[in-house]
């Protein structure tokens, strides 16, 4: 990863160079994110699928990286951007937490441990599961 | 163009604006703070509730104005197929010890969380939202429109869980032992989605490429799961 970095400065200046040379790529990688959520939409209504159609739609893309060998530059720096901004695309949903009125006061205490302590097990639990089968698979492989 | 000032207020030329100024300020605090804790959603969602206060806009009207961004959660959701596949190849030489976690943990987050809820007498809503707990937001809200869960509340438990455990997580796996960057990033993933993702991009680039591949295998799991069970039972 230690080259990757060294040439940020240098890739960053030559984006700003490129920017208007690589607009085609940046738009054909929105395309294919909008086409491939329009098919993964499309796959749900006609199959009438429990899965959200942005599911099933990642599902396609990862399958068709797959065939098409690597992930296409344009793509790639178009979803870059996407996941960078996730925390903007879901601010009105969060916000609405302050405006929930209905809940009563005992929903809050379970919510609230529910989150804190369960998600703490969860991680302990997780973690010490991953540990043993990582050490495991790695014994197998010196056995072998 | 809205003619009004109230109605100019609940029009997306207002809210889309202050939607990205409190984006901004959320990171502007969060790289200032230096501390997960202030991740960039916590500081962003209180400037946009206290605007919404001050100025007495309703929240459904801010949401509505808001559209735009919720149109592009669903190739959001899409673009995490692109981490995926550039991990793969990693990935493939732990293939069998991060399947069998990975099940394991979209399967115990919810149920603990749920668990718990259940014992301090929490109501249906907020059993319906936590279920949807172990992934990330933009499958998450997914999820919750097909379980009839409630939007804010889902995304409330995931924003809150993934703070609580991208703060606590790292220093707790590596008291339990667990601290190698595979381990600690995939956990992350799983538990705590996005911010968990960004929490281990700071540790490593392997650390983060776990972490990526986990949430989007969790929430793709889950995604597919929860809707059944809930149209089953």
């Amino acid at each position: 990863m230690v080259p990757g970095r060294l040439s940020a400065a240098s890739e960053r200046h030559r984006e700003r160079v490129n920017t208007w040379r690589r607009l085609p790529g940046w738009l054909a990688g929105a395309a294919i994110l909008a086409g491939t959520h329009f098919a993964g939409n499309w796959l749900q209504a006609s199959l009438a699928l429990p899965v959200p159609g942005s599911v099933l739609g990642m599902l396609l893309l990862v399958a068709g990286l797959l065939v098409y060998g690597s992930v296409p530059r344009g793509l790639a720096e178009i979803s870059g951007v996407l996941l960078r901004l996730l925390a903007l695309l879901f601010l009105p949903a969060a916000t609405g937490l302050f405006f929930l009125d209905s809940l009563a006061p005992a929903d809050w205490v379970g919510l609230f441990a529910a989150t804190v302590f369960g998600t703490l097990a969860s991680i302990a639990l997780c973690a010490l599961l991953l540990k043993r089968l990582l050490l495991r698979g790695r014994r197998e492989d010196t056995d072998a | 163009m809205p003619e009004t000032p109230a109605a100019l207020l609940a029009s997306p030329a207002f809210a889309l604006p202050l939607n990205v100024a409190a984006f901004l300020f959320g990171v502007w605090l969060y790289r200032r703070s230096g501390t997960a804790l202030l991740h960039p959603i916590v500081g962003a969602s209180l400037l946009v509730a206290a605007t919404l206060h001050l100025l007495d806009i309703g929240y459904p009207d801010y949401q509505r104005a808001s559209g735009l961004l919720y149109a592009l959660l669903g190739p959001a959701v899409v673009a995490l197929a692109v981490p995926l596949r550039q991990n793969l190849a990693i990935i493939r030489r732990a293939a069998m010890p991060l399947t069998v976690t990975l099940v394991a943990g979209a399967a115990l987050a919810p149920l603990i969380g749920v668990g718990i809820a259940l014992l301090l007498g929490a109501s249906g809503p907020v059993l319906a939202a936590l279920s949807g707990k172990a992934v990330t937001t933009p499958i998450a809200l997914a999820i919750a429109a097909k379980v009839r869960a409630a939007e804010s509340l889902t995304v409330g438990i995931v924003v809150f869980s993934g703070v609580v455990g991208a703060v606590l997580g790292p220093p707790l796996m590596r008291w339990l032992g667990a601290g190698d960057e595979r381990i600690i990033g995939f956990v992350l993933g799983i538990n705590a989605h996005a911010i968990g993702t960004a929490r281990s991009l700071e540790i490593s680039a392997l650390c983060g490429a776990f972490a990526a591949l986990a949430m989007g295998l969790c929430g793709a799991l889950t995604a597919i799961l929860l809707p059944l069970l809930a149209a089953g039972g």
